[in-house]
This record gives structure tokens, sequence and C-alpha cells, in this order.
């Protein structure tokens, strides 16, 4: 990547921490135009999350512009999260599709989808190599290949309780096999993931 | 197995938030009181904070952004909205003490935005004044006469663009500031116009690696949020 005067820029070094500083500075002071970039670069990632866990698009939305409110009304947690605005977002998100499934008591039907979809499925989707240009799809990429590396049946159990927000009472009814197995499971693949993609720091934007 | 084993052994499922309510209650009380679980969970929520980002992207809806943006400020104007206190209510002493905490809250809060608004004028006033460069351009719109403005800060690689003098972007499409690369064009941020006021954002360089060659301004329709110009260019210059 060059500046406007062609020189060589370090995309990992100064502009993305800059552009993080840069636009959370301007969330805090209600620039409508740093929301309207935020919301141009997170929704993509928020609305996936989102979508996997409700399988609905309108209350997707709903829940990705909730998100929205609640970091615009409270932007300096944003701020003080050590974590980044990105994951900030992505955890608002996810946790709130998880108290809509348990609120509004859809698993039933869910689980029957789930269930109807279960044999045809690949643990975890095929990467379009079209959209790498996309802002972020490294850090997709990187946590898609960890994801990838895990043994197919811990895949399995995290594609269906991290992703798709299903209780581990759930996890083991669909994939037949006792609540035990299932825990054991998912902490074997969350160290695991852990040991992988606790390096990545990079600001996504 | 001790009592504190219990939640050695579910700080992961609550870090991944996949304990149920109950279990969930039981731990957050524990952490009240147990630094050990709570240095623990943040490592485990700092480790794992990109998980969420294995999920597939979705691509938005083309009156997403349009709806998320008015939602956000929408809910803004309504919390800020004027209050007003029941004068039977506020001749109580609890009511008046929660008043004048919730005030201070308040004014803390304002304190802190005014600061943080004297930051960001700051960052744009360095830009401005940094610019080894200014590049203008004319943008002639339905009749109106504006111009696009470039201030370009080498040193920290940012721009600050205004664009004035257009009219609000037609209700089929949108005002998009595009980046020029040699290797094409790359997407910089929308601009709203807000009626008669310039508007002002600071940018930074495309994450995409490219070379930047120059900027440009044009309509776009609604439902084109990726990809390549497909409306009508009203405004480009070269660097």
């Amino acid at each position: 990547m060059t500046d406007p005067q062609g020189r060589a820029v370090d995309r990992r070094g100064l502009v993305p921490t800059s552009r993080e500083a840069s636009l959370l500075r301007r969330l805090v002071a209600r620039d409508e135009q740093a929301l309207v970039e935020l919301v141009d670069l997170a929704s993509p990632w928020m609305l996936g999350v989102a979508e996997a866990m409700l399988r609905d698009r309108d209350e997707a939305e709903e829940v990705v512009m909730e998100a929205f409110r609640t970091a615009w009304r409270n932007v300096s947690d944003a701020q003080a999260d050590a974590r980044g605005l990105m994951p900030y977002l992505l955890r608002v998100v996810r946790h709130r599709a998880i108290d809509r499934l348990r609120a509004r008591r859809r698993r039933q039907l869910k689980l029957v989808r789930v269930a109807a979809e279960e044999a045809g499925r690949s643990v975890v989707p095929a990467v379009e190599p079209d959209e790498a240009g996309q802002p972020g799809w490294h850090v997709h990429r990187k946590v898609h290949d960890a994801l990838e590396r895990l043994p197919a049946e811990q895949a399995a159990a995290v594609r269906l309780a991290y992703f798709e927000g299903l209780t581990q009472s759930e996890v083991a009814e669909t994939l037949d096999i006792p609540l035990g197995t299932v825990k054991t499971r998912l902490r074997l693949a969350f160290v695991r993931l852990r040991g992988e993609l606790s390096g990545l720091k990079d600001w996504v934007l | 197995m001790t009592s504190h084993d219990w939640f050695d052994e579910h700080r992961m499922e609550y870090a991944m938030h996949l304990l149920d309510a109950r279990d969930t209650a039981t731990f957050e009380d524990h952490l009240a009181s147990c630094a050990a679980c709570r240095d623990e969970v943040a490592a485990i929520e700092r480790d794992l904070a990109w998980l969420p980002m294995g999920a597939e992207p979705a691509a938005p809806r083309p009156d997403f952004r349009r709806r998320a943006v008015d939602e956000v400020l929408r809910h803004e104007r309504a919390r800020r909205g004027p209050r007003w206190m029941p004068m039977a209510a506020a001749a109580s002493l609890l009511l008046a003490l929660g008043s004048w905490w919730a005030g201070t809250r308040r004014a803390d809060a304002e304190l802190a935005t005014a600061r943080a608004r004297l930051e960001a004028l700051e960052d744009t006033l360095s830009v401005i004044r940094g610019a080894g460069r200014v590049l203008q351009a004319s943008v002639e719109m339905n009749g109106a006469q504006g111009g696009l403005l470039i201030f370009a800060d080498e040193r920290t690689h940012r721009w600050n663009v205004v664009v004035h003098g257009l009219p609000p972007a037609p209700p089929t499409g949108r005002y998009q500031f595009w980046f020029i690369c040699a290797e094409g064009m790359v997407r910089g941020a929308e601009v709203r116009m807000p009626g008669e006021k310039p508007a002002n954002f600071t940018t930074d360089m495309p994450t995409v690696p490219c070379t930047v060659q120059g900027a440009a301004l044009s309509v776009e329709p609604m439902d084109a949020t990726t990809g390549p110009p497909k409306g009508d260019m009203i405004a480009h210059l070269m660097l």
C-alpha cells in the first residue's frame, strides 16, 4: 500500500492503528460520518454472526442495529475495551442474538432446521476467493483455517454451540452424543483455538 | 472436588457465553470476589476475541446502511430529547438525590463528549495544517455549483476531505468517495450531505494494497454497495 505520494506504507503498522484510533475518536465526538464508515465496514461481519445464529435476515438486522446503537451510546466502553472496537461489536451482536434465541423460544423450530441440514453441510463453509479484497477478510481467513484444522467432531460442536447458538444440551441432542462428551469436545476445541488465535491483534479495518 | 473446581472448569464456557442463565448468574456472583477467575476470563475473551470472524460475512441489503445510521441517530435524538420531572416527584428527597447524581453523570458525559469533540477538531486541524498539498475540483450537480477539496497530510498519510455546495443525494442514490489507484477504483467513504452544510471527513488510505493516484466523487445507485463504480462520476482530481 502507498501513501498519496506513492510511497510504501506498512499496512499492518501505522495506518491501521491510526485509523482505529481516528475512527474511535470521531465516534466519541459524535461524528456521523464516522458512524457511516463503521456501519459500512462492520455490517457484513456482524450480519454474518447474527444470521448464522438466528437464521432470519430481519431479526439479524434488528440485532445488528441494536449493537450499533449500543456502540454509539457507549462508545467510551468500546474505546476502553482492550480487545478493540470490532471484537466489541461482534461480542455485543453474539450476546444479543443468544438472548433472542433464549427469549423467543425458537429453539425447537431451529433444531428441526439444523437437524435437516446437518447431513449435507460441510463443517466450515468454503471461502470465496473473490471476496479477498473485503476489509477484515485476512482475519476471517485465519479464523477459518484454525477452525478447519480442528478435528471434525470438535469443529461440529463449535459450529453448533458457538456459531449457531445452541445450548450444550441441544448440541448433544443434535449430534446424538452425551452432554459430557459435548463439554469435553468444546473445551478441547477452545483451548486449541485459543492457542492459534491469540496472536491475532491487528485491527481488521 | 473443591468448591472452586466448578468455577475452574466452567471459565471457558462462561467466557464463550455457553452457560445457561442460572449458571451464568452463579458464575458472575463468584467473579465479583475472585480475581483469579476474572483475570482468566478476561484472558480467554482477549485470546478468542476474533473467533466470531469465523462466521461467513453477509452482504447487507442495499438500504441497510441508511436504515442503520438513521435508526442510531433517531434513538440518539429521542434519548437526548426534552426531559421533564413531575413537581410532586421533584419534592421527594430520594428523587432529588437521584437527579443530582444523574445530573452529575450527565455533566461528566457531556464533558467527556466535549473533550472528544475538541480532540477530533484538533485532529482534523492537524491534518489540514499538516497538509503538504491541497487539491480541489469543481462539481456540478443538478445545476448547483460545488467543490471537492482535499488536504493531503504527507506525515500521517491521511486526507481531510471537504465536499461543499451539493444538494442532498437523490432518493435513489448516494454520494460515494473513491480513491483512484493504479490498480483501479477503490471505494472510500459514503458522503452524507446534510442540507446546506459542507460534508467534512478525515480518511486514511485504502486498506487494500494499491498505488493512490487521485480521488473521485460519484452518485451511486442505492444497491451498489460493493465493487467498482456503477453510477455517474461528478468530480475527479489527480495527485
